[in-house]
C-alpha cells in the first residue's frame, strides 16, 4: 500500500496528525468547566462544562430563576445557549467520528472528512449561536446584574473550529478519488483500537483525569472560587503542614491513628494463616465446610451493617445489656452501658472488628495454598518421625510463608490506605481522637470543612507515599524472591 | 436441601483428595486436648460470625412489645412480619432499595460486559499499540488522586448529585480486566483460529466463542462487583450530598442508626401511624436485616465462585 502513495497523499498523511490532535482536544475540552464557551454571563455557574451546558437546561439556568421573573433576561436567550452547545456538541462529535474514519482506506478517508467538514460546519454555527445570545445578554435590561462576560473557552474553540477547517479543506483536495468499485476497509489493528477507544477514554477521565485537581494545593481557593494567580501561593499548603501549630498536633494525631491501626493489622497479618493451618487439623470434612462457609459470610457485608451489628450486641438495649438483665447482673429497668460510646481501647477493638469480618476470608488462600504442598513432604517428615505440629511447623509453615509475605508487602505497601469506611461507621464525639485515620481526616477536612487545598495536600503526599512504598515492597520481593509482586 | 450436580461433584472430589490426604497422627493426651480446643475455637467463632444476624432476625419478627422489655436474647416470642409490613411505607427506605438495586444491576450489567470485551481486546495482538495500551490500564490501580481531587474531578464532570455517577466510574475495572485477560489466555487458541478461517469477524468470536467460554470468570467478576455495588456507601456519602433521592440503602442504614431521637415516633407524626408498635431499636434492627437479606440470599450461589476467583487472583497477567 505504502509505495502507491502520491506525494500529495503523504502531505496529506501529515495534516492528518493536525486534524485529530484538534479533534481530540475538542472532544476533550468538553468535560472542562475553565474551557465551556457557553458561559456567557455570571449568573451562569463556573463549574459548568460544554458538556453539562448542552445536554442539562435545568443547571445552566439553575440560578436564574429571579432573572427570568424579572426580565433581566429571556428564557429564549437561555433556550438558544442551550440549543448553541448542544449544536456545538454534536459538531464535535461528528469530528470525532471523522478523525476515527481518517484510519481507514482511502474511501473511508473520504468519508471521513465530509464528517469533519460538517463537524466543523456545527462548531461554527454553535459558536455563531452563542455569540448571538452574548449579544442578547449585552443588551438585557439590567446588564449589571446580570453580568455579561465572554467566555475565555469561546476564543479556544473558535481557534480549534478554523485550525479544524483549515485541515480538513486541505485534506479534501490532497486526497484523491478513491476506486469507483473499492469498499470501506480498515486495518484490524485500527479497528481494534478504535472498539478499545471509549474504554480508553472512560479509563481517562476516571484514573487519571482527577490528577489534574491536585493543582488546586497550590492556590488559596474555597469552593466556589476560581483559580488564578491572584490567588496562587505556590507551598504555602505544604509548609503550613509543619508550621501551623494546630494543622501539626491534627498531623501527628491522625498519622499516630492511622500507623497505629495499621501496624496492628500488619502485626496479626499471621492470623488468617494460622487460622488455615489449625482449620487443617480438622478431620471431619462437613465441620470444615460449615466453619468456612459462615466464616466468609461477614466478609461480604458493608461496614455500615457491621456496625449496625456492633449496634445491636453492644448498644444500651443491645443483646450484651439485655442478657445481663436477664442473667441477673444488671437491675431490670436500669440503663445499660453503651459500649460503643466508650473511647478506650479503640485500636484493638477495631483491630477486632477487622479480623471478625477479615479472616475467614483472607484464610482461603492460605487453605488453597494448603491443598497445594506436595503430600510427599508430609510422607517424609513421618518417616523422620516428625509428630503432627512438627509437621504444621516444618511442612505446612514453611509452604505457606511465600504467599504470606506477598500479602504483607501489599499491605506494608498500604499502610497509609486503610479506607474510611470502618472508621467512619464507628466514630462519635467520644472516640474521635484516637479513630480518625487519614482517610477520615482528609474526608473531614476536605468534604464536611470545605478546606480544599489542604485536603489536596493530603491527598496528593499519601498517594506519592503509597507509590514510593509500593515499588519499594516490590524491589525488596525482587531481591529476595526474584518475583514481583505488582 | 437439593444439592445440584456440581455440589456433589466437588464434594466427592473433597473425599478423593481426604482419602489421600487424610492427615495422620495417634490419639496421644497431647492430640486429643488439641483437637477439642481446635473444635471449640471453630465451634465458637462461626457462632459469632452467626449469632448476630440470628439475633436481630429474632428481635424483628418477635412481638415489639417483649423486645421492648428485653425478653427476646435466644428464642424468638410472639412470632410475626408485621414489622416487615411496615417497612413497605417508609417511603425513603423503598426509595433507597430501588437505587441500591438499580445501581447493582446496571453497574455489574456494564461492567461484566465492558470488562469482557476489553479483557479480550488487550489480548490480541494486533491492537495498535497493545503494550502501551494495557499498562495504562493496569497502572491506574496502583495510584489515586486522592478522595477530594476525585470529588472535584466527578463534581467538574456535572456526576455529583446524579445516578449516573454510581455507574460510568466503575464500568471500567483494571484488576477485572487482568482476571479476564489471564483466563482468556488458556483458552485454547485454536477455538478462535478455526472461526476466524471460518471468515467470523472479531465481534463474532467474541460473542460466539469468547463470551461462553469464559463464563465462570465472568460469574466470579459479576458477583464481587454486584457485592461492590451493594455495599457501596462512601460514593453515596460524598456524591450524593444534594440529592437524598439518590441516597443507597446502606447510606440510608447508616443515617438510620446515627439517629438517637424516636424515628418510630416521628414517622408516625408525620405518617398514617403504620408503626404504632415499633421502638426506634427494633426500627434500625429491622431495617439492618432488610439491608443484610439480599446479600444472605444470593450468598450460597457466590460461594462457588469467590473461591476460584480468588486463586485466580493470585494468578498475574
Amino acid at each position: 500500500m505504502k509505495e502507491g502513495k502520491t506525494k500529495r497523499e503523504v502531505l496529506a498523511d501529515r495534516v492528518y496528525y493536525v486534524q485529530r490532535i484538534v479533534a481530540i482536544l475538542a472532544a476533550a475540552l468538553i468535560f472542562f468547566p475553565a474551557a465551556s464557551p457557553s458561559r456567557i454571563c455570571a449568573m451562569i455557574n463556573k463549574n459548568l462544562s460544554l458538556f453539562t451546558s448542552g445536554i442539562s437546561y435545568g443547571s445552566l439556568t439553575a440560578e436564574m430563576g429571579r432573572a427570568f421573573n424579572r426580565g433581566w433576561l429571556s428564557e429564549g436567550t437561555m433556550a438558544l445557549l442551550c440549543a448553541a452547545s448542544v449544536v456545538m456538541l454534536l459538531g464535535i462529535a461528528a469530528a470525532g467520528a471523522g478523525g476515527c474514519m481518517s484510519l481507514g482506506n482511502l474511501k473511508f478517508k473520504k468519508l471521513g472528512n465530509l464528517f469533519s467538514l460538517g463537524g466543523v460546519a456545527g462548531q461554527i454555527l454553535g459558536l455563531v449561536l452563542i455569540y448571538v445570545s452574548y449579544q442578547q445578554v449585552l443588551g438585557s435590561s439590567s446588564v449589571d446584574r446580570v453580568g455579561p462576560m465572554f467566555p475565555g473557552g469561546y476564543i479556544v474553540y473558535l481557534i480549534l473550529a478554523v485550525l479544524l477547517l483549515v485541515s480538513s479543506i486541505a485534506i479534501q483536495f490532497m486526497l484523491p478519488k478513491p476506486e469507483a468499485d473499492s469498499e470501506y476497509e480498515m486495518e484490524s489493528r485500527f479497528k481494534l483500537f478504535l472498539i478499545f477507544l471509549p474504554f480508553a477514554a472512560l479509563c481517562f477521565v476516571f484514573s487519571y483525569l482527577p490528577l489534574w485537581g491536585w493543582r488546586y494545593a497550590f492556590f488559596d481557593y474555597s469552593a466556589g472560587g476560581t483559580l488564578s494567580m491572584d490567588n496562587f501561593v505556590g507551598f504555602k499548603w505544604f509548609t503550613s503542614l509543619f508550621q501551623s501549630q494546630a494543622t501539626k498536633a491534627d498531623v501527628v494525631r491522625v498519622l499516630r491513628n492511622t500507623l497505629a491501626m495499621s501496624g496492628l493489622g500488619i502485626a496479626t497479618s499471621w492470623c488468617a494463616m494460622a487460622f488455615a493451618i489449625f482449620l487443617n487439623e480438622i478431620k471431619n470434612i462437613r465441620f470444615r465446610r460449615f466453619v468456612q462457609t459462615f466464616t466468609t459470610i461477614p466478609n461480604f457485608i458493608s461496614w455500615v451493617l457491621v456496625y449496625a451489628i456492633a449496634f445491636a450486641i453492644f448498644s444500651t438495649d443491645g443483646f450484651v445489656n439485655t442478657a445481663a438483665v436477664q442473667l441477673g447482673m444488671l437491675a431490670e429497668g436500669a440503663t445499660g452501658t453503651n459500649y460503643l460510646m466508650d473511647a478506650s481501647h479503640i485500636w484493638l477493638k477495631m483491630l477486632f472488628w477487622g479480623m471478625w469480618k477479615g479472616i475467614g476470608w483472607s484464610a482461603i488462600i492460605y487453605i488453597a495454598g494448603i491443598s497445594g504442598i506436595d503430600q510427599q513432604l508430609y510422607e517424609a517428615a513421618t518417616v523422620d518421625g516428625a509428630g503432627r505440629f512438627a509437621k504444621m511447623w516444618h511442612v505446612t509453615l514453611p509452604g505457606l510463608i511465600p504467599t504470606y509475605c506477598v500479602m504483607l508487602l501489599m499491605s506494608v505497601a498500604n499502610i497509609l490506605s486503610n479506607g474510611m469506611d470502618q472508621y467512619m461507621v464507628f466514630s462519635n464525639k467520644v472516640n474521635m481522637d484516637t479513630i480518625q485515620v487519614l482517610d477520615l481526616y482528609v474526608y473531614t477536612l476536605g468534604i464536611t470543612n470545605g478546606n480544599i487545598p489542604l485536603s489536596t495536600v493530603f491527598g496528593m503526599v499519601k498517594s506519592i507515599i503509597s507509590v514510593i512504598l509500593l515499588f519499594a515492597a516490590n524491589g525488596i520481593s525482587k531481591a529476595v524472591r526474584g518475583e514481583s509482586i505488582v | 436441601m437439593a444439592k445440584t450436580k456440581q455440589e456433589k461433584q466437588d464434594l466427592k472430589a473433597e473425599k478423593a483428595y481426604e482419602k489421600t490426604h487424610k492427615p495422620k497422627w495417634q490419639l496421644t493426651p497431647g492430640n486429643i486436648v488439641f483437637n477439642i480446643l481446635n473444635y471449640a475455637f471453630y465451634t465458637i467463632f462461626t457462632l459469632s460470625c452467626i449469632f448476630p444476624f440470628y439475633y436481630l432476625f429474632i428481635n424483628t419478627i418477635s412481638d415489639n412489645d417483649l423486645v421492648r422489655k428485653g425478653q427476646v436474647t435466644l428464642l424468638p416470642k410472639g412470632i410475626n412480619v408485621q414489622n416487615y409490613i411496615a417497612m413497605l411505607n417508609v417511603s425513603d427506605l423503598g426509595n433507597a432499595f430501588i437505587v441500591s438495586i438499580a445501581r447493582t444491576l446496571l453497574g455489574t450489567a456494564l461492567m461484566v460486559a465492558a470488562t469482557a470485551l476489553v479483557g479480550y481486546l488487550v489480548t490480541k495482538q494486533e491492537l495498535w499499540h497493545r503494550k502501551f495500551w494495557y499498562r495504562f490500564l493496569v497502572i491506574t490501580m496502583y495510584f489515586n488522586a486522592g478522595t477530594i481531587p476525585w470529588y472535584l474531578n466527578m463534581s467538574m464532570l456535572g456526576l455529583t448529585n446524579h445516578f449516573a455517577a454510581y455507574i460510568i466510574p466503575g464500568i471500567v475495572a483494571p484488576y477485572n480486566i487482568i482476571l479476564v485477560k489471564t483466563y482468556i489466555e488458556s483458552i485454547p487458541a485454536e477455538l478462535e483460529e478455526s472461526a476466524l478461517i471460518d471468515g467470523a469477524g472479531f465481534l463474532t468470536v467474541f460473542r460466539r466463542i469468547i463470551w461462553p467460554l469464559s463464563k465462570p470468570i465472568l460469574a466470579t467478576i459479576a458477583i464481587f462487583g454486584a457485592v461492590g455495588h451493594w455495599n457501596s456507601f462512601t460514593d453515596s456519602l460524598i456524591l450524593m450530598q444534594s440529592a437524598p433521592s439518590l441516597y443507597t440503602l446502606q447510606h440510608r442504614l447508616y443515617i438510620y442508626l446515627n439517629q438517637n431521637s424516636n424515628i418510630a415516633q416521628m414517622m408516625n407524626a408525620g405518617g398514617s401511624g403504620i408503626l404504632p408498635t415499633m421502638s426506634t431499636k427494633v426500627l434500625k434492627y429491622t431495617i439492618s436485616m432488610v439491608t443484610v437479606i439480599p446479600i444472605l440470599l444470593v450468598y450460597p450461589f457466590m460461594q462457588r465462585y469467590f473461591e476460584k476467583g480468588i486463586m485466580l487472583g493470585a494468578v498475574k497477567g
